[in-house]
């Protein structure tokens, strides 16, 4: 199989809590069902707050680990979902990234090419006109700034 | 970036903290009894004529600074006090340590706020010359809390200092707009300086910004607020910015009642998609309302309208277009 098909077959899906984001996993699995040569990786990129946020460590340690404990909670759930659906064990990948974002968009794009992703599917979360002007949206930005690859937004 | 405070108490004898208020301040204005403070945890046992003493300067605590905010004219905040630095007798403003988080409520969208001491004490250094920003250090104290000590800025807000420009409205427009503007412009600049250093000022809004009566420079003040962003990092200081444009540009709030009670004619003409996205009572299509408003700065009100279909996501966006209006006011 040429690179770029093998690229474009490694697929990363952004994924948090959202029931959006079950939409774009249920897409996913929907339409790969079946068919052989994709490998998936789920990620869920907790953006932490500054470090200046936190009144103590404590309490950093405490949003690290409840914030962790959600979303690992999380990918297995969406990844037994690809497993009941047929998928091989190593074809479907979960992980999970925490770190400072200045930009989530930025952030789940550096993961797709830091994995070689050539597809990036992500839901969209159907911001209200006012949440999108005052914090924007990270399916737009992902979708104007996303550059040799290609993206699937899940409405 | 802290200085890091010598102990105090046994830099400056009483007599000698005694003699300084009374150089400073006259013989009558020395209190029989000092209390002398290094350690701000507890700012509020910081009181009226006690003297801090912050890295080797002393400081003579004078009254709460105080805020509007919210509808509640001169609410006291506690942690900011003015005082006299008993080593050169110059006023400042202390801000002590004072952390809370708290969810804000703006026009139904809920999110995370913070206030950091970290955070302004970064930008205090990150634009310690630069002529558009309040100036000051952070020190500190024996518990190594993070003391900001400001320097006073004597003057108006920029937004009660447009009010009493102009006869009228057009007046104000044709004969004062372009200056505010210039004004204005130099502002955003100010702001594009912090978020190309990855820093937001978080709380932008009109009374932050100080006209120094000394410089007749305008400065932004108060950088301790922070918000936990979502996708754009600077939507929320965007967002301020364009409050104030609005406001410079109509010379204080047009708001819809306003409108309504001065019979305005332009109430027919105004429509849903003319107000401020966030606060709906505010006109931000003011060319409908005062049509000699070039159309090319009209436009950028309209990015802050609830008919708006494109934001501006960056400081630059707005800056580019804001001078291209300037330009052409140069035409009207």
């Amino acid at each position: 199989m040429n690179t770029n098909v093998q690229r474009n077959r490694n697929i990363l899906i952004a994924v948090d809590e959202s029931d959006n984001a079950k939409r774009a996993v249920s897409y996913v699995k929907d339409l790969l069902a079946g068919l052989q040569g994709f490998h998936i990786t789920i990620t869920t990129i907790i953006p932490q707050p500054p470090e200046d946020y936190f009144l103590t460590q404590e309490g950093k340690d405490a949003w690290i680990d409840d914030h962790a404990k959600t979303a690992r909670r999380t990918l297995e759930d969406y990844r037994q979902i690809f497993m009941q659906a047929g998928f091989r064990e190593e074809d479907v990948a979960s992980h999970l990234v925490m770190k400072e974002c200045f930009s989530l968009a930025e952030c789940i794009l550096d993961e797709q090419k830091r994995l070689s992703c050539g597809t990036v599917v992500i839901g969209r979360r159907g911001l209200s006109r006012k949440e999108e002007f005052m914090f924007g949206s990270t399916s737009n930005k992902i979708l104007h700034t996303a550059k040799d690859c290609s993206v699937w937004v899940i409405g | 970036m802290h200085e890091k405070a010598p102990s105090g108490q046994q830099q400056f004898s009483p007599d000698d903290l005694k003699e300084r208020i009374a150089q400073w301040l006259g013989p009558e204005r020395v209190p029989k009894r000092l209390n002398v403070i290094t350690d701000t945890s507890d700012f509020y046992r910081v009181d009226y004529d006690d003297v801090v003493i912050l890295g080797d300067r002393p400081y003579l605590i004078r009254n709460n600074e105080r805020e509007g905010r919210f509808g509640i004219d001169d609410q006291q905040k506690y942690w900011v006090k003015r005082a006299r630095d008993l080593s050169d007798g110059s006023v400042k403003i202390i801000k002590f340590v004072f952390r809370e988080q708290f969810e804000a409520h703006v026009g139904g969208i809920v999110f995370d706020c913070y206030r950091s001491p970290q955070k302004e004490a970064r930008i205090l250094d990150l634009t310690r010359d630069h002529p558009r920003f309040m100036h000051g250090f952070s020190i500190c104290d024996e518990s190594k809390n993070v003391i900001r000590i400001l320097k006073f800025i004597k003057g108006k807000t920029l937004a009660d200092s447009v009010l009493l420009l102009g006869t009228t409205h057009e007046d104000y427009f044709y004969n004062q707009l372009p200056h505010v503007l210039d004004e204005f412009i130099d502002l955003v600049q100010a702001i594009q300086f912090l978020h190309n250093s990855k820093e937001k000022h978080g709380d932008i809004r009109r009374d932050h910004i100080i006209k120094d009566a000394e410089t007749g420079l305008a400065r932004w003040i108060d950088f301790d607020f922070n918000y936990l962003h979502k996708e754009n990092m600077f939507g929320y200081d965007l967002f301020g910015l364009g409050n104030i444009l609005v406001y410079l540009i109509g010379r204080g709030d047009v708001t819809v009642q306003k409108l309504q009670q001065e019979s305005s004619p332009a109430m027919n003409q105004i429509t849903s998609n003319d107000v401020n996205i966030i606060f709906n009572n505010r006109v931000v299509n003011l060319r409908k309302v005062y049509p000699y408003i070039p159309e090319t700065l009209n436009i950028i009100l309209l990015h802050f309208s609830a008919g708006a279909n494109i934001y501006y996501e960056t400081t630059e966006q707005l800056l580019h277009d804001l001078l291209e209006a300037r330009e052409d006011l140069n035409h009207v």
